[in-house]
Formats: structure tokens, C-alpha cells, sequence
């Protein structure tokens, strides 16, 4: 293989994945065992973070989208991932993301860098997700950063924060599920978040026990829930983690054969980000250039048409 | 320069009285300035956007308005206010980036910036829906959509160009702005009418928004 120096170097480490003894065979009934299987799959999760993987863009941001569409769910939209995806990718500067395209924006920013448990974060994100800011919130934040210097476990202590907030504003639930894992990252030492709690408000642990209700946060079984929403969010990510390290690996392994100049930085973005519009084009790859890229790609096995039309197409991992 | 006295002007244009037009007793440059300034005295004091025919009144009959008109919107060109053509007419109007902050103060009465049916309508149509193109909005309503309705309603503040639409001519979408929250004293769009009520009611989908029982109270056309 040659080496190209516009190319990412990779090293095929072993994606850190949740193991099996971890992972819940029936229901988990009692908050200790929730909480045990939380602490073992956020272990592994932990590994994965801190391996700094050249594909942890791309991971992070399909994280965001799934946290986003199911926080479109919760809140009675219809926008399904593939319109969320387009709502992001098809907007020109200065264009309004609309309602949907806003949510995306909120679990985007979550995962996009490194963020701090502050005003400078929270507000914005408010914002963007309607939610007026007031006193509450402000004092919500200050709740907040005394959690983040105590030492209890951070799941506990993302509980007990949205819980707290959800109490305060009823009417920013979505925010309460963002501060949630803002708050665990703090925790967990991580700079950059990585969105989880709210891609499983869909799911079963957050039903009650007749399955006929969502558990509000502060509701009757809030912490065992968020415990198992963890877990098993944990081991989303990290099954999710190793597909998309198999289709890095195909995609840095063809690499080399790109002869397109610019190729390197199509490849870098595809690792990078959720999705690339088939019209990208760069001052070095025009964007019938990048057209014919992609479809290369696409025929070696290297990247996935996500949208489904023929046309306005956009191609990831 | 004595020109014509005033005693013939006021002769000749026997419908404004006693009002000097023309100012032919002024220099070329003082002139223009007074004319500039009636007109932008008659749009500040007019409660509508005013026509042609009645600017044309308060200045010389060569005259350009629109030329006067130029002028004065480059004088207006760092206040938040500027002066617009309307479909039937120039008004003043605040430019789009205060929206926020003229909401934000609950100073304007509610029926001041009253929307029409038809506007009320495509507004309706897009918080409803958004973000949607212009032809699907069309397509809801069950009749077109004029470009300037569009126009005049990006004007208010309530609403704004979204992402491109992913199919043909990638035409804009639509969306909704926090003026339109401000305006109607909404938090967020799930505080819009429930819309599986009115989806009930056969105000929404695919079928025809009934004109008669618009679900946000807006006023009728003036």
C-alpha cells in the first residue's frame, strides 16, 4: 500500500465493544443490577472514546441523528432520520433549519466538540430547542455544576439533573435529556459529549411497568430507567462503533486507488461527518469531479447512498 | 429665478387649494430636498401604504418619485426603518432584523400588523408543515400562491427561507421564525392547536384549509 500524505493513517485497533456477561439476557428489575450494567457498559464506551478512532467523527454524528429523531419522536413530528439528514445538509448560510432541522442542530452541537457545563452552552441550546431561558434554567445550570464536582455515579447524577430541570420547566423535557449527557460527559472526563440518553427515550426502558406510559423524568422508576437507558445506549454506541470501524477500514483501504486530486479530503470528510452531499465540491475537486468519486466509491463498497434518490443524493459510511 | 408667482399655481391646480407644489421659489437643490421631505412626511403619517398618485400631489409635476424615493432610502440606510414599495403603494417599514426585538416589546397592539385571509392562510399553512416549498403549500391550499404574498409576509418577520427542498429546481422551504412564536405569544410550535384535532376538523392534510374557521383568530381583509 502506498502511503499518501493527504491520506489518514489508521491503525486497525480493536473496536472496544460492551461483552457479553454485560449484556442484560431479561429484565433487569432491581436499580443495583440497572446500575451494574450500566457502569460495565459505559466502561467499554469509555475505552472506545478514549481511543480517539479516525472514524469518531462520523460515529458521533450518526449518534446525534438518532438521538435527533427520536427526540422528534417524543415531541409528535414526523420527520423520520432521512429528513433531518436533508434538512442539515441542504441548508445554505443564513437559511432557518425549521423545527426539525433545529433538533438536529441541538444533538449535533452536543456531539461536535468540546463543551463546557456552562451559561455559554446551555443558552444557546435552550434556544434552539424553544425553550425559553429563565431564573429556573439559570438555576438548573448552578444545580448542575455542583453535581459535576461531587463524586456520585455520573448516570445518577444525569437522572437526578433532568429530572430536576423537567420538574422546573415541563415544558423542556428535550433540553432535560441534553443537559443529561452533558452532565455524564463532565463526569466521565470526556470533552466532547456523545449523545445517548435521548436515542432511547423511544425504547422500552422507558415504559412503566404495564408498558402503557413513558416514565416522565421524576416519575416512578426515572432512575432505574436512565440506568438501563445507559446501558443499553452504551452498547448501541459500541456495536454501532464496530460497523462503522469495518466500513472506515474498507474505505481507507481503497483509499489508495483514488486517483481524483482532492480524493483525500472527500475521504477525510465521509470519516468525519454523518453524510457528504453529492453536490461537495472543493477548489480542488470540482463537483462533477466529486459526482464521479462518490459513484466510484459506491462501486468499490466504500460508502453507502443514504438518501435513496436518484438525485440531491448524499453518500456516507 | 422668479418663475411663475404663487397666485398662478394656486390657479392652476384648484384641488389642493393653496398648497405650493412646485416651489419654483427655491433653488433646484432645495427643491428636491423639501419634496423629499413631504413625501416621507406623508408616508410617516399615513396609516397605509400610500400610492403613486399621492405622492405625485405633494411634489412638482416633473418630478421623479421614484428617483425621490432613492434618496430618501439612502438617507435610511442605517436606520432600523426603511421605505418600502408595497403592492399598492410606499410605506414605512421596520427592517426584518428587529422583528425580535419590536415583539420582544409587546408595544405594537395585536391587530396593527393584522394579516389578510390569504396570508393568514399560507401562514397557517407553513407552521403547520414546515419547512414546505412554495407548490406544496400550493398543493395544501388547493390554489397558487403568489410570489409577493410570500414576499409580504417574509416582511412581518414571521417567517423565513428553510433548507433546500430535495427535489427538483431544489426550490427554498419555508419555516417559521421566532417572530411568529412572538406574534402569536406561542413558546414553541407544540403549542400551535392540536393537530390531530384539526386534522379531524379537515382544517389540515391534504385537504383544503376551510377559509371560514382559521384556527389562529386572525382578522379578516380590511
Amino acid at each position: 500500500m502506498r502511503l499518501r500524505p493527504d491520506l489518514p493513517v489508521v491503525a486497525f485497533a480493536t473496536v472496544p465493544g460492551v461483552p457479553a456477561w454485560a449484556r442484560p439476557r431479561g429484565a433487569v428489575e432491581r436499580e443495583a443490577e440497572a446500575g451494574y450494567f450500566a457502569g460495565a457498559a459505559l466502561i467499554s464506551l469509555d475505552n472506545l472514546v478514549r481511543s480517539d478512532l479516525v472514524w469518531a467523527g462520523v460515529w458521533r454524528q450518526r449518534l446525534a441523528l438518532t438521538c435527533a429523531a427520536a427526540a422528534a419522536r417524543l415531541v409528535g413530528r414526523r420527520e423520520e432520520q432521512e429528513a433531518l439528514r436533508d434538512a442539515h445538509f441542504f441548508r445554505a448560510p443564513g437559511d432557518e433549519p425549521g423545527p426539525a432541522g433545529d433538533l438536529l442542530l441541538a444533538w449535533r452541537r452536543l456531539a461536535g466538540r468540546p463543551t463546557r457545563l456552562d451559561a455559554a452552552t446551555l443558552r444557546p441550546v435552550a434556544e434552539t430547542l424553544c425553550v425559553r431561558w429563565d431564573d429556573a434554567l439559570a438555576a438548573i445550570l448552578a444545580e448542575a455544576q455542583g453535581l459535576a464536582a461531587s463524586s456520585q455515579p455520573a448516570p445518577l447524577l444525569a437522572a437526578e439533573i433532568a429530572a430536576a430541570l423537567y420538574r422546573q420547566r415541563p415544558d423542556a423535557e428535550l433540553l432535560a435529556f441534553w443537559l443529561a449527557d452533558l452532565l455524564t460527559a463532565q463526569m466521565l472526563r470526556w470533552p466532547t459529549p456523545v449523545p445517548l440518553l435521548m436515542g432511547q427515550a423511544g425504547s422500552g426502558v422507558f415504559k412503566t411497568a404495564d408498558g402503557r406510559r413513558r416514565i416522565r423524568p421524576g416519575g416512578e422508576g426515572w432512575r432505574r430507567a436512565v440506568l438501563r437507558a445507559y446501558a443499553q445506549a452504551a452498547r448501541d454506541a459500541c456495536d454501532l462503533g464496530a460497523d462503522l470501524a469495518r466500513r472506515a477500514g474498507r474505505l481507507i483501504a481503497v483509499a489508495p486507488k483514488l486517483r481524483a486530486k482532492g480524493a483525500g479530503e472527500v475521504v477525510s470528510l465521509l470519516l468525519n461527518d454523518d453524510a457528504v452531499p453529492s453536490s461537495w465540491s472543493s477548489a480542488r475537486l470540482s463537483d462533477r469531479g466529486a459526482r464521479r468519486l462518490f459513484e466510484r466509491l459506491g462501486k468499490l463498497g466504500a460508502v453507502r447512498e443514504l438518501s435513496g434518490r436518484p438525485a440531491f443524493r448524499l453518500y456516507g459510511l | 429665478m422668479a418663475g411663475r408667482p404663487k397666485n398662478s399655481t394656486r390657479a392652476e391646480d384648484g384641488k389642493n387649494g393653496g398648497f405650493d407644489a412646485e416651489l419654483t421659489d427655491l433653488a433646484p437643490e432645495a427643491r428636491w430636498r423639501e419634496w423629499m421631505n413631504r413625501i416621507e412626511a406623508v408616508l410617516f403619517a399615513a396609516p397605509k401604504p400610500v400610492e403613486r398618485e399621492k405622492l405625485a400631489r405633494v411634489v412638482g409635476r416633473d418630478a421623479s418619485i421614484d428617483l425621490l424615493i432613492d434618496d430618501i432610502r439612502e438617507e435610511l440606510r442605517s436606520k432600523p426603518y426603511d421605505v418600502v414599495n408595497l403592492a399598492d403603494g410606499w410605506a414605512f417599514r421596520t427592517r426584518p432584523a428587529y422583528s425580535d426585538a419590536i415583539v420582544a416589546s409587546a408595544a405594537l397592539p395585536a391587530r396593527s400588523a393584522a394579516l389578510s385571509e390569504s396570508e393568514a392562510m399560507v401562514l397557517v399553512s407553513i407552521a403547520y408543515h414546515q419547512p414546505v416549498t412554495k407548490a406544496e403549500i400550493a398543493e395544501i391550499l388547493g390554489r397558487e400562491v403568489p410570489r409577493d404574498l410570500i414576499a409580504t409576509l417574509r416582511d412581518t418577520g414571521m417567517i423565513a427561507t428553510g433548507p433546500r427542498s430535495p427535489s427538483p429546481g431544489a426550490p427554498f422551504t419555508y419555516v417559521t421564525t421566532k417572530g411568529f412564536l412572538g406574534y402569536f405569544g406561542l413558546d414553541t410550535l407544540r403549542d400551535l392547536p392540536d393537530r390531530e384535532a384539526l386534522e379531524d376538523a379537515g382544517m389540515l392534510g391534504r385537504d383544503r384549509i376551510a377559509s371560514d374557521s382559521l384556527p389562529l383568530g386572525f382578522e379578516d381583509d380590511p
